[in-house]
């Protein structure tokens, strides 16, 4: 399993780079046609997480009375992130299904649509990254150098995000109610995972166990360089870049070894 | 001496053979699973679980059978039978989107198929969008489209309405950008599937253009149709599949005349 493994690893790579092109029109293609009837457009890319932003802040910090430094942007910094991983999720779950019909047309490898899905939420997670920046500002702080490096922390993340994804996906097409498992088990997640608290407010024995979630470091980078202006070290980013590269590798295996049924069954 | 040369001879032409075939397939099995009642949801899998352990549910049902078939380069072959043969099925292996429970499939070309025109159209986009989308997934660079695009929208008729999304296209005009898409790159090998029945009659007569102009540039075109003339007067080879099996293959003439007679279904069951 472990060569097989690493072999459909290293084609994946291979395949983004000779799909390159369709990645890049699909991409576009979503990003233009999302918002087609909307009036504010593609605006709502940064609307909408400043919108949920403002709604916990407000009830977080002035009527629970949290205290936290500068709530906002620690919880922003966590939400986009946590919006990037859930929005993937939830839509390659229907990504094979709605494409049967080019599946049984052209050979394409399948996973490409899950990954222009992945590579068009990547895009909106950046451009999510202006407001982040500007309530940074707002509220005075400092926007830290380390930000610079995002491109880099949001790797373990993105990994991670599409290896579920393909498990999950793959799921879908011969459980059909995955899709309604995986809503619950998202707002389990949620709170599974430090976008609403940090570490610090968790009991050590508890976070020694949270850790081992592999979403929760790669949460934690993205959010250092935003908020804590902090890098992990670098031992501790190699681990956790690792560990999600082994969730990709866990996810192409499995999406590999059923692809071929999927014509039997959508 | 002089028979050993024969022999050498025909030794190599036998090694030169599969170069002279577009298409081989050896012992083909496509099974495909019929669920009396498959379990749709994981609920309903973990009941049946329970109730039936992991006793099979369903029966298996061959769409192909240990077809082995052989397709020499350049030429039309047919592929005749009733509906729910098989054709459709083997057109899906040959295109490499379908892989058969068991067998072997080589295919000697790039190959593209006119199976279901335009299904890899997304409504949203207009017709020039669309050719790139399309290009894109055959590994096509923008640049190479870009030069392409004009001589697509002109065959297709279709450059004054080449800004407008395809989901506001009738039914002919999408099948023409289809079949305009499809031929466009060139194929060595094509898979045509009852679309020569494109658009109006004068559309139709350009279509067939098309296919004259492949088939004299020495290109393989497989045609499944229900139009025995059309077999009759096109194919210079053809196959009878039914139940999923080869009944014949060989001069169209006979294998028409076979599929009309009907009397094979009879050695069959």
């Amino acid at each position: 399993m472990a060569a097989a493994a690493s072999g459909t690893f290293f084609d994946f790579f291979y395949q983004l780079y000779a799909y390159r092109e369709y990645l890049r029109q699909s991409v576009k293609r979503d990003l233009t046609t999302k918002y087609k009837r909307s009036a504010l457009g593609y605006l709502w890319t940064m609307l909408h997480p400043l919108g949920m932003m403002l709604v916990l802040t407000v009830v977080l910090s002035h009527i629970v009375k949290l205290q936290m430094r500068d709530f906002a942007v620690f919880f922003l910094s966590g939400l986009i992130a946590w919006n990037y991983f859930n929005s993937t999720v939830m839509m390659s779950l229907h990504s094979i299904r709605s494409n049967a019909r080019l599946f049984g047309q052209i050979a394409v490898p399948r996973y490409i649509f899950i990954i222009s899905i992945a590579a068009s939420n990547l895009f909106n997670y950046f451009v999510a990254l202006a407001p982040l920046c500007l309530v940074t500002l707002f509220v005075g702080r400092d926007l830290h150098a380390s930000a610079l490096l995002w491109p880099l922390m949001v790797l373990p993340l993105v990994f991670v995000t599409v290896g579920v994804a393909l498990v999950l996906a793959v799921s879908n097409v011969f459980f059909e109610d995955t899709y309604h498992l995986v809503e619950v088990g998202m707002n389990a997640l949620y709170f599974l995972l430090p976008v609403l608290y940090g570490r610090d407010l968790l009991p050590p024995w508890l976070v020694k166990w949270l850790v081992l979630n592999p979403l929760f470091c790669q949460i934690e980078f993205v959010r250092g360089i935003f908020y804590e202006g902090s890098l992990p070290s670098l031992p501790v980013y190699i681990l956790n870049l690792s560990a999600s590269g082994l969730v990709l590798m866990f996810g192409l295996w499995v999406f590999r070894r059923s692809e071929d049924k999927f014509l039997y069954f959508v | 001496m002089k028979s050993r040369a024969l022999t050498q001879e025909s030794v190599d032409s036998m090694r030169a053979a599969p170069d002279r075939l577009a298409i081989e397939i050896r012992n083909v099995t496509v099974s495909y699973r019929s669920y009396k009642q498959r379990p749709t949801s994981l609920k309903e899998s973990f009941l049946k679980f329970l109730r039936h352990g992991f006793k099979r549910s369903y029966e298996t049902f061959d769409a192909l059978s240990d077809v082995t078939l052989q397709v020499p380069r350049g030429t039309v072959f047919g592929l005749i039978g009733s509906n729910g043969c098989g054709k459709s099925t083997l057109l899906k292996v040959l295109a490499g989107v379908l892989k058969p429970s068991s067998g072997m499939v080589q295919v000697n070309g790039t190959i593209a198929s006119l199976i279901e025109l335009g299904a890899g159209f997304d409504p949203e986009l207009n017709a020039i969008e669309n050719i790139f989308l399309n290009g894109a997934l055959h590994k096509k660079t923008k640049r190479e489209m870009m030069a392409r695009v004009p001589q697509i929208l002109k065959f297709a008729e279709l450059e004054e309405f080449a800004h407008t999304p395809v989901k506001y296209y009738s039914s002919g005009m999408y099948a023409r950008l289809g079949f305009a898409v499809a031929v466009d790159v060139d194929p060595e090998i094509l898979l045509v599937d009852e679309i020569l029945a494109v658009g109006d009659e004068r559309f139709q007569a350009k279509c067939e253009g098309v296919f004259e102009e492949l088939i004299r540039k020495g290109k393989t075109i497989i045609l499944v149709s229900h139009s025995m003339d059309l077999i009759a007067g096109k194919a210079s080879q053809a196959a009878l599949i039914e139940r999923g099996r080869l009944v014949y293959s060989g001069d169209p003439i006979r294998a028409v005349e076979m599929y009309r007679d009907g009397s094979y279904k009879s050695a069959l069951s």
